[in-house]
Protein backbone atom coordinates (compact mmCIF):
# COMPACT_ATOMS: atom_id res chain seq x y z
CA UNK A 1 0.00 0.00 0.00
CA UNK A 2 1.28 3.39 -1.03
CA UNK A 3 1.74 5.48 2.38
CA UNK A 4 0.22 8.94 2.23
CA UNK A 5 2.11 12.04 2.22
CA UNK A 6 1.39 12.81 5.49
CA UNK A 7 2.94 9.03 6.57
CA UNK A 8 5.94 10.08 5.00
CA UNK A 9 6.32 13.30 7.23
CA UNK A 10 5.60 11.17 10.79
CA UNK A 11 8.01 8.74 9.22
CA UNK A 12 11.17 10.88 8.52
CA UNK A 13 10.24 12.61 11.93
CA UNK A 14 10.63 9.45 13.62
CA UNK A 15 13.91 9.39 12.34
CA UNK A 16 13.58 5.83 12.26
CA UNK A 17 15.57 3.71 9.82
CA UNK A 18 13.06 4.36 7.29
CA UNK A 19 13.52 7.88 7.15
CA UNK A 20 15.93 7.74 4.37
CA UNK A 21 13.48 6.13 1.70
CA UNK A 22 10.60 7.79 3.06
CA UNK A 23 12.60 11.50 2.48
CA UNK A 24 13.48 10.32 -1.05
CA UNK A 25 9.60 9.21 -1.60
CA UNK A 26 8.26 12.60 -0.45
CA UNK A 27 11.23 14.27 -2.80
CA UNK A 28 10.09 12.00 -5.60
CA UNK A 29 6.29 12.94 -5.26
CA UNK A 30 7.03 17.06 -4.71
CA UNK A 31 10.13 17.55 -6.84
CA UNK A 32 7.89 18.46 -10.32
CA UNK A 33 5.49 20.20 -8.27
CA UNK A 34 7.71 22.77 -6.78
CA UNK A 35 9.52 22.52 -10.73
CA UNK A 36 6.89 23.71 -12.13
CA UNK A 37 6.28 26.28 -9.44
CA UNK A 38 9.67 27.63 -10.34
CA UNK A 39 9.30 27.35 -14.02
CA UNK A 40 5.85 29.75 -13.98
CA UNK A 41 7.12 31.58 -11.17
CA UNK A 42 11.01 32.38 -12.06
CA UNK A 43 10.82 32.28 -15.65
CA UNK A 44 14.04 29.94 -15.80
CA UNK A 45 14.86 26.17 -16.24
CA UNK A 46 18.03 26.19 -13.72
CA UNK A 47 16.45 28.71 -10.89
CA UNK A 48 13.72 26.33 -11.34
CA UNK A 49 15.96 23.48 -10.65
CA UNK A 50 17.80 25.84 -7.83
CA UNK A 51 13.91 26.52 -6.28
CA UNK A 52 13.45 22.53 -5.82
CA UNK A 53 16.42 21.95 -4.18
CA UNK A 54 16.13 25.09 -1.60
CA UNK A 55 12.80 24.06 -1.11
CA UNK A 56 13.17 20.32 -0.76
CA UNK A 57 16.16 21.14 1.72
CA UNK A 58 13.87 23.47 3.95
CA UNK A 59 11.07 20.98 4.39
CA UNK A 60 13.28 17.94 4.85
CA UNK A 61 15.04 19.93 7.66
CA UNK A 62 11.26 20.62 9.07
CA UNK A 63 10.66 17.28 8.41
CA UNK A 64 13.57 16.10 10.62
CA UNK A 65 12.63 18.44 13.73
CA UNK A 66 9.01 18.27 13.59
CA UNK A 67 8.30 21.27 12.75
CA UNK A 68 5.80 20.78 10.38
CA UNK A 69 2.78 21.28 12.56
CA UNK A 70 0.06 19.44 10.62
CA UNK A 71 1.37 16.80 8.25
CA UNK A 72 -1.85 16.12 6.60
CA UNK A 73 -1.50 19.28 4.78
CA UNK A 74 2.14 19.06 4.05
CA UNK A 75 1.36 19.83 0.31
CA UNK A 76 0.14 23.36 1.54
CA UNK A 77 3.74 23.94 3.85
CA UNK A 78 5.44 23.01 0.41
CA UNK A 79 3.60 25.36 -1.27
CA UNK A 80 4.31 27.81 1.63
CA UNK A 81 7.92 27.15 1.36
CA UNK A 82 7.82 27.39 -2.79
CA UNK A 83 6.41 30.56 -2.41
CA UNK A 84 8.82 32.32 -0.25
CA UNK A 85 12.00 30.83 -1.50
CA UNK A 86 11.06 31.92 -4.63
CA UNK A 87 10.16 35.24 -3.48
CA UNK A 88 13.69 35.38 -1.24
CA UNK A 89 15.53 34.55 -5.36
CA UNK A 90 13.66 37.13 -6.55
CA UNK A 91 14.52 39.63 -4.68
CA UNK A 92 18.41 38.48 -4.77
CA UNK A 93 18.10 38.03 -8.01
CA UNK A 94 20.75 35.03 -7.54
CA UNK A 95 21.15 31.55 -6.88
CA UNK A 96 20.17 29.59 -3.57
CA UNK A 97 23.25 27.56 -2.17
CA UNK A 98 23.31 23.74 -3.50
CA UNK A 99 22.58 20.67 -1.14
CA UNK A 100 24.81 17.67 -3.12
CA UNK A 101 22.55 14.85 -1.65
CA UNK A 102 19.49 16.61 -2.50
CA UNK A 103 20.38 17.42 -5.58
CA UNK A 104 20.94 13.54 -6.68
CA UNK A 105 17.69 13.11 -4.60
CA UNK A 106 16.05 15.67 -7.32
CA UNK A 107 18.11 14.11 -10.00
CA UNK A 108 17.86 10.45 -9.66
CA UNK A 109 14.31 10.14 -11.05
CA UNK A 110 13.55 11.01 -14.46
CA UNK A 111 9.92 11.90 -13.58
CA UNK A 112 12.12 15.14 -11.87
CA UNK A 113 13.73 15.95 -15.28
CA UNK A 114 12.46 18.74 -17.30
CA UNK A 115 10.51 17.78 -20.55
CA UNK A 116 13.10 17.88 -23.61
CA UNK A 117 11.02 19.11 -26.61
CA UNK A 118 11.87 18.22 -29.70
CA UNK A 119 12.70 21.66 -31.08
CA UNK A 120 12.41 20.78 -34.71
CA UNK A 121 9.07 18.64 -33.70
CA UNK A 122 7.61 21.68 -32.71
CA UNK A 123 8.95 23.90 -35.61
CA UNK A 124 6.91 21.16 -37.63
CA UNK A 125 4.03 21.04 -35.34
CA UNK A 126 3.97 25.01 -35.14
CA UNK A 127 3.55 24.92 -39.01
CA UNK A 128 0.36 22.77 -39.15
CA UNK A 129 -1.39 24.87 -37.14
CA UNK A 130 -3.92 27.29 -38.83
CA UNK A 131 -2.88 30.86 -38.93
CA UNK A 132 -4.79 32.42 -36.18
CA UNK A 133 -4.02 29.44 -33.95
CA UNK A 134 -0.35 30.03 -34.62
CA UNK A 135 -0.15 33.93 -34.38
CA UNK A 136 -1.86 33.73 -30.97
CA UNK A 137 0.77 31.06 -30.19
CA UNK A 138 3.83 32.59 -30.76
CA UNK A 139 2.00 36.40 -29.62
CA UNK A 140 1.15 35.21 -26.05
CA UNK A 141 4.20 32.77 -25.75
CA UNK A 142 6.89 34.19 -27.59
CA UNK A 143 6.12 37.89 -27.58
CA UNK A 144 4.77 37.52 -23.96
CA UNK A 145 1.72 40.39 -25.10
CA UNK A 146 -1.22 40.22 -22.84
CA UNK A 147 -4.36 38.63 -23.85
CA UNK A 148 -6.09 42.43 -24.47
CA UNK A 149 -3.00 43.37 -26.45
CA UNK A 150 -3.67 40.33 -28.77
CA UNK A 151 -7.35 40.36 -28.72
CA UNK A 152 -6.66 43.95 -30.17
CA UNK A 153 -4.07 43.33 -32.68
CA UNK A 154 -6.10 40.66 -34.29
CA UNK A 155 -9.24 42.55 -33.99
CA UNK A 156 -11.55 40.08 -32.03
CA UNK A 157 -12.07 39.87 -28.12
CA UNK A 158 -10.29 38.72 -25.43
CA UNK A 159 -12.20 35.42 -24.83
CA UNK A 160 -11.37 34.35 -28.74
CA UNK A 161 -8.34 35.04 -28.09
CA UNK A 162 -7.86 32.34 -25.25
CA UNK A 163 -10.49 29.56 -27.27
CA UNK A 164 -8.42 29.79 -30.40
CA UNK A 165 -5.03 29.87 -27.94
CA UNK A 166 -6.63 26.43 -25.73
CA UNK A 167 -7.33 24.82 -28.96
CA UNK A 168 -3.67 25.35 -30.52
CA UNK A 169 -1.60 24.19 -27.44
CA UNK A 170 -3.73 21.03 -27.40
CA UNK A 171 -2.89 20.50 -30.77
CA UNK A 172 0.70 21.23 -30.68
CA UNK A 173 0.70 18.94 -27.64
CA UNK A 174 -0.92 16.11 -29.84
CA UNK A 175 1.18 16.64 -32.36
CA UNK A 176 4.60 16.36 -30.38
CA UNK A 177 2.82 13.50 -28.74
CA UNK A 178 2.34 11.71 -31.67
CA UNK A 179 5.86 12.21 -32.96
CA UNK A 180 7.31 11.47 -30.24
CA UNK A 181 5.30 8.12 -30.00
CA UNK A 182 6.09 7.96 -34.12
CA UNK A 183 9.83 8.19 -33.08
CA UNK A 184 9.91 4.92 -30.46
CA UNK B 1 -5.70 7.91 -6.30
CA UNK B 2 -7.91 9.68 -8.96
CA UNK B 3 -8.36 13.81 -8.67
CA UNK B 4 -11.98 14.26 -7.86
CA UNK B 5 -11.90 17.56 -9.61
CA UNK B 6 -9.40 17.50 -12.44
CA UNK B 7 -8.46 21.13 -13.59
CA UNK B 8 -9.69 21.71 -16.92
CA UNK B 9 -6.94 22.16 -20.05
CA UNK B 10 -8.18 25.95 -20.79
CA UNK B 11 -7.40 26.85 -17.35
CA UNK B 12 -3.90 25.36 -17.46
CA UNK B 13 -3.36 27.32 -20.88
CA UNK B 14 -4.26 30.17 -19.07
CA UNK B 15 -2.35 29.77 -15.90
CA UNK B 16 0.84 29.38 -18.44
CA UNK B 17 0.03 32.31 -20.96
CA UNK B 18 -0.12 34.30 -17.49
CA UNK B 19 -3.74 35.30 -17.89
CA UNK B 20 -5.01 34.16 -14.35
CA UNK B 21 -5.45 36.81 -11.95
CA UNK B 22 -3.94 36.36 -8.49
CA UNK B 23 -6.73 34.59 -6.79
CA UNK B 24 -7.26 32.20 -9.31
CA UNK B 25 -3.47 31.23 -9.88
CA UNK B 26 -3.62 31.02 -5.81
CA UNK B 27 -6.07 28.57 -5.73
CA UNK B 28 -4.68 26.76 -9.16
CA UNK B 29 -1.65 26.07 -7.05
CA UNK B 30 -2.87 25.05 -3.79
CA UNK B 31 -4.98 22.06 -5.99
CA UNK B 32 -1.65 21.28 -8.01
CA UNK B 33 0.33 21.20 -4.88
CA UNK B 34 -2.15 18.31 -3.65
CA UNK B 35 -2.58 16.58 -6.77
CA UNK B 36 0.11 14.36 -8.66
CA UNK B 37 -2.45 14.12 -11.61
CA UNK B 38 -3.11 17.43 -12.12
CA UNK B 39 0.73 18.78 -11.84
CA UNK B 40 1.20 15.76 -14.72
CA UNK B 41 -1.28 17.60 -16.52
CA UNK B 42 0.02 21.19 -16.01
CA UNK B 43 3.47 19.48 -17.20
CA UNK B 44 2.19 19.01 -20.09
CA UNK B 45 0.75 22.18 -20.87
CA UNK B 46 4.14 23.72 -19.88
CA UNK B 47 6.23 21.33 -22.03
CA UNK B 48 4.57 23.30 -24.87
CA UNK B 49 4.24 26.85 -23.78
CA UNK B 50 7.83 27.18 -22.08
CA UNK B 51 9.14 25.12 -25.35
CA UNK B 52 7.59 28.47 -27.48
CA UNK B 53 8.84 30.80 -25.35
CA UNK B 54 12.31 29.61 -25.45
CA UNK B 55 12.49 29.39 -29.39
CA UNK B 56 14.38 31.60 -31.25
CA UNK B 57 11.75 32.20 -33.76
CA UNK B 58 12.70 31.59 -37.78
CA UNK B 59 12.65 35.52 -38.56
CA UNK B 60 14.92 37.70 -36.37
CA UNK B 61 15.49 41.45 -35.84
CA UNK B 62 18.99 43.06 -36.04
CA UNK B 63 18.23 43.59 -32.35
CA UNK B 64 17.55 40.32 -31.30
CA UNK B 65 20.32 39.19 -33.40
CA UNK B 66 22.77 41.46 -31.40
CA UNK B 67 21.70 40.28 -28.07
CA UNK B 68 22.14 36.82 -29.33
CA UNK B 69 25.58 37.17 -29.90
CA UNK B 70 26.36 39.88 -26.83
CA UNK B 71 25.04 36.18 -24.62
CA UNK B 72 27.66 34.17 -26.74
CA UNK B 73 26.08 32.63 -29.19
CA UNK B 74 28.42 31.78 -32.05
CA UNK B 75 26.69 33.21 -35.21
CA UNK B 76 27.60 33.41 -38.72
CA UNK B 77 26.09 35.37 -41.77
CA UNK B 78 24.89 34.06 -45.24
CA UNK B 79 23.97 36.54 -47.77
CA UNK B 80 21.56 35.60 -50.50
CA UNK B 81 19.77 37.47 -52.84
CA UNK B 82 16.39 36.89 -54.33
CA UNK B 83 16.11 34.11 -56.91
CA UNK B 84 19.78 32.91 -56.00
CA UNK B 85 19.26 28.82 -55.23
CA UNK B 86 22.89 27.71 -53.64
CA UNK B 87 24.08 25.11 -50.15
CA UNK B 88 26.05 26.72 -47.21
CA UNK B 89 27.29 24.64 -44.68
CA UNK B 90 26.07 24.55 -40.83
CA UNK B 91 29.56 24.20 -39.37
CA UNK B 92 30.41 22.51 -36.21
CA UNK B 93 31.37 25.67 -34.57
CA UNK B 94 28.70 27.59 -35.33
CA UNK B 95 25.32 27.79 -33.10
CA UNK B 96 23.12 30.26 -35.18
CA UNK B 97 23.48 30.49 -39.00
CA UNK B 98 22.17 33.48 -40.37
CA UNK B 99 20.40 33.84 -44.05
CA UNK B 100 20.04 37.25 -44.52
CA UNK B 101 17.69 37.68 -47.16
CA UNK B 102 18.35 40.61 -48.69
CA UNK B 103 17.45 42.65 -51.70
CA UNK B 104 13.68 43.45 -50.35
CA UNK B 105 12.10 46.66 -50.53
CA UNK B 106 10.65 47.35 -46.86
CA UNK B 107 9.93 50.60 -47.59
CA UNK B 108 6.50 51.22 -45.66
CA UNK B 109 6.37 47.29 -45.13
CA UNK B 110 3.85 46.76 -41.98
CA UNK B 111 3.68 42.99 -41.91
CA UNK B 112 6.41 39.77 -43.48
CA UNK B 113 5.53 36.58 -43.78
CA UNK B 114 7.76 33.46 -44.38
CA UNK B 115 7.03 30.45 -45.68
CA UNK B 116 9.72 27.61 -45.57
CA UNK B 117 8.91 24.58 -47.69
CA UNK B 118 11.03 21.40 -48.96
CA UNK B 119 12.26 21.84 -52.53
CA UNK B 120 12.03 18.70 -53.84
CA UNK B 121 8.53 18.15 -52.47
CA UNK B 122 7.22 21.88 -52.06
CA UNK B 123 5.66 20.39 -48.44
CA UNK B 124 5.05 23.01 -45.35
CA UNK B 125 8.29 22.89 -43.29
CA UNK B 126 7.64 26.24 -41.29
CA UNK B 127 6.08 29.27 -41.54
CA UNK B 128 5.78 32.61 -39.83
CA UNK B 129 3.12 35.24 -39.61
CA UNK B 130 4.01 39.39 -38.66
CA UNK B 131 7.55 38.06 -37.87
CA UNK B 132 10.39 40.52 -36.78
CA UNK B 133 11.97 42.75 -39.91
CA UNK B 134 13.56 46.09 -39.59
CA UNK B 135 12.58 48.33 -42.16
CA UNK B 136 16.33 50.31 -42.46
CA UNK B 137 17.81 46.34 -43.31
CA UNK B 138 16.75 45.62 -46.95
CA UNK B 139 16.38 42.67 -46.14
CA UNK B 140 15.14 39.59 -43.66
CA UNK B 141 17.27 37.54 -40.93
CA UNK B 142 16.31 34.28 -40.74
CA UNK B 143 17.87 32.14 -37.99
CA UNK B 144 18.46 28.77 -39.30
CA UNK B 145 19.49 26.81 -35.67
CA UNK B 146 21.32 23.38 -35.71
CA UNK B 147 17.85 21.66 -34.17
CA UNK B 148 16.93 22.08 -38.11
CA UNK B 149 19.36 19.20 -39.14
CA UNK B 150 16.42 16.91 -38.26
CA UNK B 151 14.04 19.02 -41.19
CA UNK B 152 14.45 18.57 -44.84
CA UNK B 153 17.39 20.16 -45.85
CA UNK B 154 16.89 21.46 -49.54
CA UNK B 155 14.44 24.63 -48.70
CA UNK B 156 12.95 27.31 -50.45
CA UNK B 157 12.29 30.13 -48.21
CA UNK B 158 9.37 32.70 -49.62
CA UNK B 159 9.26 36.44 -48.52
CA UNK B 160 5.59 38.42 -48.89
CA UNK B 161 6.18 42.19 -47.92
CA UNK B 162 3.03 43.59 -47.30
CA UNK B 163 2.67 47.71 -47.41
CA UNK B 164 -0.77 49.72 -47.36
CA UNK B 165 -1.97 50.84 -51.20
CA UNK B 166 0.06 48.07 -52.35
CA UNK B 167 0.36 44.45 -53.32
CA UNK B 168 2.23 42.23 -51.43
CA UNK B 169 5.96 42.16 -52.83
CA UNK B 170 6.98 38.58 -52.88
CA UNK B 171 10.52 36.91 -53.15
CA UNK B 172 11.95 33.65 -53.08
CA UNK B 173 15.41 31.88 -52.35
CA UNK B 174 16.33 28.23 -52.29
CA UNK B 175 18.65 27.44 -49.38
CA UNK B 176 20.42 23.93 -50.07
CA UNK B 177 21.82 22.81 -46.00
CA UNK B 178 25.02 20.83 -45.25
CA UNK B 179 25.28 20.45 -41.49
CA UNK B 180 28.60 18.90 -40.36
Amino acid sequence: MVAADAELVRTIAAGADDAPAAEAELCRRFAPRVRLYGLRHLRDPDRAADLVQAVLLAVLQAARTGRIDDPERVDRFMLGTSRNVALRMRELDGRTTSDTALAEIAAWDPAHAPERLDAAALVRCMAALDDRGRQVVMMSFNDERPTEEIATLLATTPGNVRVVRHRAIAALRRCLDAREEADV
Amino acid sequence: MSCTNPVPWPTLVDYWARDLDDDATDVLEEHLFGCAECTAASARVAGVTEGVRSAIPPLLSRQRLDRLRESGARVRENHFAPGERRWVEFARDTDLLIHRLGGLDLTGATRVDLRITQESTGALIAAVDDGAFDPDEGAVLIACQRHYQTLPHDTVMSVSIQAPGVPPRTASYTILHRFV
